[in-house]
Order: structure tokens, then C-alpha cells, then sequence
């Protein structure tokens, strides 16, 4: 059953086309990795399906039906985990996830129960009776979390829901990902991170300048790239660095530099590397390393939009 | 149910002692301060130089005759000299009156009492104005009888207060900042729906299958019960610690103060609706102290006439301060259901455009 199915979404601020004729669809029990740099249009597009926001154009359905149509339904079908926390500071963390659950109708002792239990599923448990704001910023993520989930919803929409936070908190979130995965919810996963959608999901879509570049399972989008080689190079300098030379060597795709490293993206039959060299050495460019490159997800968004997924 | 759950969540913050300490220490504070001070203006406690006012009498009206003369003994057993104007043009009393030979002139017609004042002699001017207040209060009341409207006077003073249990600093000022106080809470009720989006918990609120009519009315049935609570402890230790006088009808002034508490939270939502951030806070606090400051939250009584006086009957701080002496000292329970009116009629409009602005925008 298709759990979201979005039809040729787009949203419009002004003249600004931050979402556009976005189509995409998530199947029950999956988790989708909904990946994308800063700005792509992640949030936006998950704020129509959360109905935060109203699409300029197009349609959305949650479980076969259409959002604004049977809004109680899909509100109630959805649990949505915000990019930015979204907690009472002057409320407990059981107290937090109490409200929120009661908003979904659960009453009396199935609310407690199920308050309890959502924040035993992030590991918070133990500290139920605490405010936030004793809480470390790894804390507050997996209450953000618990938020969202106590009135067991089908569909868990998380917006990057492990930014800024310590790796130790962040594999507690990702495990608490598979458990809920497990335990029957379908899971869209937005994050910038690649390696925490390599690592949990199931289904991937790539989104960039709000339109779907690529989507599939990991394995399909890397076979996207098996014409494609990732060369880095790691030099001195790349202050002398003969950028449009490099371009027009023949199979030579994408070109990207940074302070001490140079990533070439080339078509994989096309043996290229003595030419690139022997440019790069006339130049006066100072080579320290070369290395060829196993495809990843990076790799994947790196040949198709040309610039890497984070600013680092 | 919802409307409930989410109105609960806003009465959390008594569970913060600190802050509710803090919140009760402000109006506690202004009631002693204001109170003290200025109690010059209500007792003869405080030593003042002989008050001597001058008088003309114009009306033809046997019932006012009747009172006013009463009023001449019962000045004169309170130590004040009223003289009459007899020969003098209105322009030389005047003259008098600005040299401080006078405390002020009084002039007394069918159509009600008009009152000048001498500029540099507030607590003698509180003083007579304190008493003409009462004689023009019974002396509407007399109007009425006669045949003439009572709207057609024109009265010293607004606070209409029985003679006989005029209210001690104290008293006045329970009154007054209680109804000023409540005219802040527009101030929160203005930042309602902002703190909801700093915390970006409106996202949660808005993705919940809750309508947005539900959360907006949860917000303002909390934040009311809130204030009703506050102001009630207000009210209670103002009469218990300090022996204010609320007089024989908490119920009916209570019912009062709940109106202006709508009043004050329809404002600051309205506000907070119309203009965005930091403006709002801004534009509140200005409409809440011109409000303040006309409607005789710092002095019981206009000290002067003219453009203040007039502006003041647009406070609503004045109506309701108006009707809640009235109801304390004159006993006058129908003094209560036009001003409830006028709060709640504010109100309506004031929530109305609120509601429209919020239909019209995308999230809370
Ligand atoms: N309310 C708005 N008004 C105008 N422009 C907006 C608004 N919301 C988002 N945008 C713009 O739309 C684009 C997409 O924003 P969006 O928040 O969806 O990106 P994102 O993929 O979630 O990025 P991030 O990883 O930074 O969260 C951005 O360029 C942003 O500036
Ligand atoms: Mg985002």
C-alpha cells in the first residue's frame, strides 16, 4: 500500500519555486531517506504533507486519501518529528509527550501507558520526571522524538532529526529508527547526512533545488553511477588549480575543489588519469595523493548536481 | 476536551512559585506604594493648609437646593470653606483661583457640577473633588427622579463615591491597580500565539488533528482562567492583608474584573494578530499606559479638565474602575452591566478581528 503519495507537488513564496512538480510515493514499511542539501526543499515539501503549509499545486495522499480532504485522518495517521525542537521548557518530559499523545485522542490510563512507553523507546525513561532544560541537546532530540510518537502513528515523518547532536545520541536515535521501523510505523527519514541514510533506509530519494534528481534503493542509485569513477586527488594547494583545463579532458564530468583536495567524477571506461596529471603537474600543482574511489551515496548527488552534499 | 487540554497547559505556570511571587509582588507593591503616598488625597490625616472654594449656584431645582445645602454643612464639619461667588465675573474667580487664593471654584447648575481647580494644589483639589464626587453621585441620582437625564450632566469627577464611606488611599488604589494590572495581561495574551512559534510547538499543535478554532480557544480559555485566578488572589490579599475595602458585592465587582480580563486578552490577541514580533509589544504597551494614565490609575480623581478629562471616558480602565466604586461605595449594582457590556462589546470586536487575521494566514 502506498503509505504517501505525493503528485506533482510544488510550492511557491513570491516568485521563489521552493518545491517543483515534486512527485514521489512511500510504501508501508519502509524507511525513506529523504535526502537533500541545505535549502533543497525537504522541510517544505514535508510541511505540505504535515499540512503545515498549503501546496501552490498538486496533490497529496496519505494511505489512499487526499490530505485536505480527510485532514482528521491523515493528521491522526501521521506522527511528524519537527527539524527545530518543539518542547515546553517549563514542562516535564513526561508531561510533554503526555499533552502532545492526548492530542490524538488517547485518554486516562492508555495516555499514560503510551506516554511512557514512547519515552522508554528513546531512552528516556528514567528521566521522565525532569524538566528539558536539564537536558543535554541529545536529550532534547530524543524527547522531540518521543513527542511524536506516542499515539503510534502509521506514518513517522522525522525532519532531520539527529542535527547538531553527539554520535553516541545519535545511534540511539538511529536504533530507535529501526525499532519503530520494526514495530510497524513507516518512516520518511530527511536528513543531510549520507552515511545515516545509507546506514538505515530502505528507499532513497534525493532531492535538489526542490525536484527529485534520483530515487531508489541504495544499490539502484549507485548503479547509477557504475559508468561513473570518483578520483581524489590531495595536493599542496589547489590555488593554481587549471579548473576549465581539467573539464574539457575527455570523459571528465564533474569537477570539484576544495582547499587540499581535488574529486573528479569520470567516466569509468575512459582511462584518464595521465592526462589529468601531467595537466595538473604543468600547472605547478604539487600532488601528494591519488586515489580512486568506491561509489557511495556522496558520490551519487555529487555526480548529478556537481557540488557535494554539505559545505564542510 | 481538546480546547480543555490545551487551556490546562497554560495554567502550568502555577506550579512556578518564584514566578508567581513575582507576578503577585508587582500589583501588591503598587496598591502599598500608590496607596501610602498619595493617601493624602483621600484622609485628613495628612496636614493641609485651610481649603477655601468658591461657588456659584445656578440651578432652579428645589431637589438640588435641597442637597447642595446639605453638602455646605457637611463640608463645613470637614474644615472646608465653600464662598460663594456672589458679585464676581467668572473670569476674575478664575484669576482667584489661579493665584492659590482659592483651592477652586466650583459652579453648580441644573445640568450638574462643573469643577476648576487650582494647578499647583493637587491633594486639597483631590479632597474637594472627592466630595463634590459624592454629592454629584447622589445628585444624579436626584436627576433622574426629577425628569432629566442623568447623561446630560456634567460631573466633576468620574468616580462616583458615597460621602458618607469615601474610599481611603488604600482602597482606591486596590481598585485601580487591580483594573491596571489586568490591562497588562494584554501584554501575555498578545505574545500567546508568538511563544507558541518561538518554541516552534505551534508546528506540533497545527499537525495534530485539532482545529486551529480549538487551539485558539484553548489558548484564551487558559490565559483567562490564568488571569481570573490571579486577579482573584489580587483581590483577596489586597482585602485580607491590607484591609481595602471591596465592598459588599465581591461577586458582581468580580464579575467586572472577568469582563475587563476579556477585554484585555481580545486586545492583546487583536494587536498581536495585526502586527508582527516586537511592534505588537510595543504598540500594547502604549495603548496600556495611555489607557492607564487617563483612566486615574495614578490619581484617583482628573486634576485637570478639558482634553483629559474627555479622553479618559474612552479608558477602559475609567468605566470599569467607574463601576466598581460605584458598586463598593454607592451600592449601585446596576453601575455594573454597562460597563460589562462595553468590555465584552470591545471584546467581540476586538477577537473578531483576530479570528479573521488568523483564517486568513497560514499556521497559528
Ligand atoms: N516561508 C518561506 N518563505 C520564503 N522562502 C522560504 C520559506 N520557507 C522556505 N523557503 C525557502 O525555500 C527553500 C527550501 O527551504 P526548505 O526549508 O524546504 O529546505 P530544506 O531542504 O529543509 O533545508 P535544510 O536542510 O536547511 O532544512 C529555501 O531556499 C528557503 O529559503
Ligand atoms: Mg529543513
Amino acid at each position: 500500500m502506498n503509505m504517501l503519495e505525493i503528485k506533482q507537488l510544488t510550492k511557491k513564496f513570491g516568485e521563489y519555486t521552493a518545491v517543483d512538480n515534486l512527485s514521489l510515493s512511500v510504501q508501508e514499511g519502509e524507511i525513506f531517506g529523504f535526502l537533500g542539501p541545505n535549502g533543497a526543499g525537504k522541510s517544505t515539501t514535508i510541511h505540505m504533507a504535515t499540512s503545515l503549509l498549503s501546496a501552490t499545486k498538486g496533490e497529496i495522499e496519505i494511505m489512499g486519501r487526499n490530505i485536505t480532504k480527510h485532514s482528521r485522518f491523515a493528521k491522526q495517521a501521521i506522527g511528524f518529528v519537527p527539524q527545530d525542537l518543539a518542547i515546553y521548557e517549563d514542562m516535564t518530559a513526561y508531561e510533554n509527550v503526555h499533552f502532545f499523545a492526548g492530542l490524538y485522542g488517547l485518554r486516562g490510563a492508555e495516555l499514560k501507558r503510551s506516554a511512557i512507553e514512547a519515552l522508554e523507546f528513546v531512552g528516556l525513561a528514567d528521566r521522565q520526571g525532569s524538566y528539558p532544560k536539564s537536558f543535554s541537546g541529545g536529550m532534547k532530540r530524543r524527547l522531540n522524538i518521543a513527542c511524536a510518537i506516542a499515539h503510534r502513528p502509521k506514518l513517522i515523518i522525522m525532519d532531520e532529526p539527529t542535527v547538531g547532536i553527539d554520535p553516541q545520541s545519535r545511534n540511539y536515535i538511529l536504533n530507535s529508527v529501526r525499532k519503530l521501523n520494526r514495530r510497524g510505523s513507516t518512516i520518511i527519514y530527511t536528513s543531510h547526512y549520507m552515511e545515516e541514510v545509507e546506514e538505515i533506509c530502505s528507499q532513497i530519494a534525493i532531492i535538489d533545488h526542490g525536484k527529485i534528481i534520483a530515487e531508489g534503493t541504495k544499490a539502484e542509485l549507485k548503479a547509477i553511477i557504475t559508468n561513473q569513477k570518483n578520483i581524489s586527488i590531495t595536493v599542496r594547494s589547489t590555488e593554481r588549480l587549471p579548473m576549465e583545463q581539467l573539464k574539457s579532458i575527455v570523459g571528465v564530468n564533474t569537477v570539484e575543489a576544495a582547499e587540499q583536495t581535488i574529486n573528479i567524477s569520470s567516466a569509468v571506461e575512459i582511462n584518464n588519469l595521465n592526462p589529468i596529471i601531467q595537466l595538473l603537474v604543468a600547472s605547478g600543482v604539487e600532488i601528494r595523493g591519488v586515489e580512486a574511489q568506491e561509489p557511495s551515496l556522496e558520490t551519487v548527488f555529487l555526480t548529478l548536481t556537481g557540488r557535494t552534499l554539505r559545505d564542510e | 476536551m481538546n480546547i480543555l487540554r490545551i487551556a490546562g497547559k497554560e495554567l502550568k505556570v502555577f506550579r512556578d512559585i518564584k514566578m508567581l511571587l513575582f507576578m503577585l509582588a508587582t500589583p501588591v507593591l503598587l496598591m502599598l506604594i500608590l496607596g501610602t503616598a498619595l493617601s493624602g488625597n483621600f484622609h485628613g490625616t495628612v496636614k493641609v493648609d485651610p481649603i477655601r472654594v468658591l461657588y456659584s449656584y445656578n440651578s432652579t431645582s428645589s431637589a438640588v437646593g435641597k442637597q447642595w445645602e446639605a453638602f455646605l454643612l457637611e463640608a463645613k464639619a470637614s474644615g472646608i470653606r465653600f464662598e460663594e461667588a456672589t458679585s464676581r465675573t467668572e473670569t476674575d474667580v478664575v484669576k482667584d483661583v489661579q493665584n492659590g487664593l482659592y483651592t477652586g471654584y466650583a459652579r453648580i447648575a441644573d445640568k450638574g457640577i462643573s469643577y476648576y481647580g487650582n494647578s499647583g494644589s493637587g491633594k486639597e483639589n483631590g479632597i474637594v473633588q472627592g466630595l463634590l464626587a459624592a454629592l454629584a453621585d447622589r445628585y444624579r441620582l436626584t436627576i433622574t427622579e426629577t425628569g432629566l437625564s442623568a447623561s446630560n450632566g456634567n460631573y466633576v469627577t468620574e468616580a462616583s463615591v458615597d460621602a458618607v464611606r469615601q474610599p481611603g488611599g488604600l482602597d482606591y488604589f486596590a481598585v485601580a491597580v487591580t483594573t491596571m494590572i489586568i490591562l497588562y495581561s494584554a501584554l501575555t495574551a498578545g505574545q500567546l500565539i508568538e511563544t507558541e512559534r518561538s518554541r516552534h510547538t505551534d508546528l506540533r499543535l497545527l499537525v495534530s488533528p485539532v482545529t486551529k478554532g480549538e487551539i485558539f480557544a484553548g489558548k484564551i480559555v487558559g490565559t483567562l482562567v490564568l488571569n481570573a485566578i490571579f486577579v482573584a488572589i489580587i483581590v483577596l490579599l489586597s482585602k485580607y492583608m491590607f484591609g481595602a475595602n471591596w465592598g459588599e458585592h465581591l461577586w458582581l465587582v468580580f464579575l467586572v474584573l472577568l469582563t475587563e480580563i476579556v477585554l484585555a486578552l481580545s486586545l492583546g490577541l487583536g494587536v498581536g494578530y495585526c502586527l508582527k514580533g516586537n511592534a505588537a509589544g510595543s504598540v500594547l504597551m502604549i495603548v496600556i499606559q495611555a489607557a492607564a494614565f487617563v483612566g486615574g490609575a495614578y490619581t484617583p480623581v482628573d486634576q485637570t479638565t478639558g482634553m483629559m478629562n474627555f479622553l479618559s471616558r474612552y479608558s477602559p480602565l475609567h468605566w470599569s474602575n467607574d463601576a466598581i466604586l460605584q458598586i463598593i461605595y454607592a451600592g449601585n449594582l446596576m453601575a455594573a452591566p454597562p460597563a460589562m457590556m462595553l468590555n465584552l462589546g470591545c471584546s467581540i470586536l476586538l477577537l473578531a478581528l483576530a479570528i479573521v487575521l488568523m483564517r486568513r494566514r497560514e499556521g497559528l
